[in-house]
């Protein structure tokens, strides 16, 4: 295997080449905050909390869509990093509507562990209180958009495990919002095959089965992988 | 009337019940109290915001409204959600369900009891507002003061044991319970069985003798009659978890029995008043004026022709005996009835902690969406709780309504506070021991007004005395 030479955090480490920066890093024991990537599916860099510094590179880069290079410096732990990671965090709660205390995702959530992992005790900005969709047209599970963090990890899910391509993304900023075939209630989509890999890939309460309360909700983001693993396999 | 010359004195905030809330006594120009009304400012928009929510989410959404009530609010939430999908609990799901309730109707009723009055029966009225708490009560009576902090810490421990939380809890689901009672918990709560009724026949004996000792304050104390409504069993007896309502009139005479709670509507109505968010309630057969009806403890005693229980039999013979077997008005005998009820609710664990099923795992059925409405009701520690539901075809809620126990009271809560305060208080010349009889009859009612506890007396009080013109004339703050 071809490796080159890459320092994390003032250690020097030999790396296979076309790895990101993230792989590196899981790979030699290092954590960086992550909540769009998910293993099994295609990184898009849409959450910006992977952000580290590379030396001679002024600005902060994904660690989950940028590749190592042979030399390069990373540094996951600055000041500056856990700055920004915080005021990402922040913003997700202060975009849309998390009352986690009754939320069917409270205690199994990636975002609120997220702020818990960033210490975040408060958060510094206005709260948007967009009045968001309660999508309960499918038979069996919720899109509550109050919820939802743009991450698009169902759609990419969806897409490239499913192969069903129901989810896609809609209008710009803080109007972004994930549809369901062109714009139609999911309950009346005809590509969704109700397979639930989606709810399985939301890092958050988004996306949840309507047969279960709070404290009895199971997602397994893990299980798209071995999926995928699986897949390989058997080719 | 001529309103000139009329006071009104503002007795603001009440210490030491559930909430924040508002006195507002009106004198007329002689200085005697003409009306007295409870303000209630802070029912928080839940039904409205539960609108457009998925139906399953109640059971979790709702509890939020009260701190000290919140598993009455999902038991009659997941009966409503049952009712929706056409499903019945497990065997085990529901005894357990029943379990946490009757530990959220002791740890309640202790707060109630130990914590927020004795000091006012064992310290006096009109002692030191700044020991006339549990506090002061431990200096004085350790033993009591001790033993309603851990009874009210047993009712929290069963929560606890079953779903691993003491206050918010998760895991009452419709079609019975998320988590199963394992055998070492099952122990564990066995054990505080004994030291929980001794402690409750303590607050018991303390509230008889000072009943025998203050037997014509009693009697005089916010007597009013009026209608009364409970839960009762398949034989009239006493019920707080599951059964039929039964109304009855001031003579004890049974108006309407073994009433199906999802009918309310066929005989309760609500109407809104001016001077609160609370909804006025009433018998509907009767009408507004002749219908107030009081719900809770005493309404609950009032209605059941018999306890569950031998102790609490006892007790309830005793308590039958106040009025010569017709239902008891006086408002003072709320904490009797909420010492009665502690007694069966303990009794009542203890023999479902020996039911060879409660540790079973068949805990839960499942269901989905078949009905559009659904309601659900329980006996609050305060009162009987109706929760009513419509959803559209996916199960999104389109109309919410909440009947809380504090709304019914709140007609016959004025009708109280006005008899005392007409009896304690005269002209502008107020002293510390008369409001606190005002504030004391709110208190009898235990009303909770949203889910801030403040369990101890560390608000400060602030009466106004208002004139007609709306001016500010004097201010007395107690600290
Ligand atoms: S999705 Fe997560 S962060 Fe948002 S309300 Fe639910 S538990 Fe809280
Ligand atoms: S629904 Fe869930 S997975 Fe999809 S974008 Fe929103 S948060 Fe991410
Ligand atoms: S995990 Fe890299 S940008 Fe989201």
């Amino acid at each position: 295997m071809n490796t080159i030479k890459i320092t994390i955090n003032d250690t020097v480490y030999d790396i296979a080449i076309n790895t990101t920066i993230l792989e590196a890093c899981k790979e030699v024991g290092i954590e960086v905050l992550t909540i769009c990537h998910l293993e099994g599916v295609s990184n898009v860099g849409a959450c910006r909390l992977c952000l580290v510094e590379v030396e001679g590179i002024n600005k902060l880069l994904p660690a989950c869509t940028t590749k190592v290079a042979a030399n390069m410096v990373i540094r996951t732990q600055t000041e500056k990093i856990k700055k920004y990671q915080r005021i990402t965090t922040e913003l997700f709660f202060a975009e849309r509507n998390h009352v986690c205390s009754v939320c069917v995702a409270n205690g199994k959530c990636e975002l609120q562990k997220l702020g818990y992992k960033v210490g975040m005790d408060h958060i510094r900005y206005p709260y948007l209180f967009p009045s968001c969709e309660v999508d309960t047209s499918h038979a069996w599970f919720v899109l509550d958009h109050n919820r939802c963090i743009m991450c698009t990890r169902c759609v990419r899910t969806c897409a490239e495990i499913e192969g069903a391509f129901n989810w896609d993304v809609m209008n710009r900023g803080n109007q972004v919002r994930i549809i369901s075939d062109f714009n139609t209630p999911w309950g009346q989509s005809t590509t969704c095959t109700s397979c639930g890999k989606c709810l399985h890939a939301c890092p958050t309460g988004a996306i949840w089965p309507k047969a279960i309360v709070q404290g009895q909700l199971e997602k397994k983001p893990e299980i798209l992988k071995e999926l995928v693993e699986k897949r390989k396999m058997n080719l | 009337m001529d309103n000139t010359d009329k006071k009104r004195i503002l007795i603001s905030p009440v210490t030491r019940i559930e909430g924040h809330a508002k006195i507002t006594i009106q004198l007329n120009d002689n200085g005697k109290v003409e009306n007295a009304l409870f303000h209630v400012n802070e029912f928080r928009g839940f039904e409205k915001f539960c609108e457009g929510r998925m139906y399953t989410e109640m059971p979790i959404i709702t509890p939020r409204i009260c701190g000290i009530c919140p598993i009455s609010h999902s038991i009659a939430s997941v009966k409503a959600c049952e009712m929706i999908q056409g499903i019945q609990p497990t065997y085990t799901g529901n005894l357990l369900r029943r379990l946490i309730h009757l530990g959220q109707n002791i740890s309640s009723h202790a707060l109630s009891f130990f914590h927020l009055s004795a000091p006012d029966f064992l310290l006096g009225y009109d002692s030191d507002p700044a020991v006339r708490n549990i506090l002061g009560l431990a200096a004085s009576h350790k033993e009591i003061a001790v033993g309603g902090i851990r009874l009210r810490k047993f009712g929290q421990e069963i929560s606890e044991r079953i779903t691993g939380k003491k206050i918010h809890i998760s895991g009452i689901a419709p079609g019975g319970m998320a988590y199963p009672l394992t055998e070492e918990n099952r122990l564990a709560l066995l054990a505080w069985i004994p030291e929980a009724l001794h402690t409750v026949q303590m607050g018991i004996e303390i509230i008889k003798k000072f009943q025998e000792e203050n037997e014509e304050m009693i009697a005089s104390f916010a007597t009013s009659p009026t209608l009364y409504l409970g839960m009762v069993g398949k034989h009239g007896e006493h019920e707080i978890y599951d059964g039929n309502l039964r109304f009855i009139d001031a003579d004890g005479t049974i108006l309407q029995d073994q009433l199906n709670p999802a009918k309310y509507l066929d005989f309760i109505a609500e109407r809104s008043v001016e001077w609160s968010y609370l909804k006025y309630p009433y018998y509907k057969p009767l009408g507004f004026e002749k219908g107030i009806y009081r719900v809770g403890p005493l309404a609950r005693l009032n209605v059941a022709s018999a306890m569950k229980t031998p102790k609490a039999q006892a007790e309830f013979e005793a308590f039958k005996k106040i009025n010569n077997g017709k239902p008891v008005h006086g408002t003072f005998y709320y904490h009797y009835a909420r010492l009665i009820e502690t007694l069966s609710s303990v009794e009542e664990a203890e023999i479902i902690l020996n039911d060879s099923e409660i540790t079973s795992n068949k805990i839960q059925t499942h269901g989905r969406w078949n009905n559009s409405e659904g309601i659900g009701c329980s006996e609050a520690p305060r009162g009987t709780l109706f929760h009513h539901y419509i959803t559209d075809e996916t199960g999104k809620l389109t109309k919410v309504n909440l009947l809380i126990a504090t709304g019914q009271n709140n007609p016959s809560m004025n009708r109280s506070i006005t008899d005392v305060a007409k009896q304690y208080i005269n002209g502008n010349n107020i002293q510390e021991g008369m409001l606190n009889r005002v504030e004391s009859a709110i208190r009898c009612y235990d009303p909770c007004l949203s889910c801030s506890t403040h369990a101890m007396g560390q608000m400060p009080l602030v009466i106004e005395f208002i004139n007609s013109e709306g001016a500010l004339i004097n201010t007395i703050e107690r600290l």
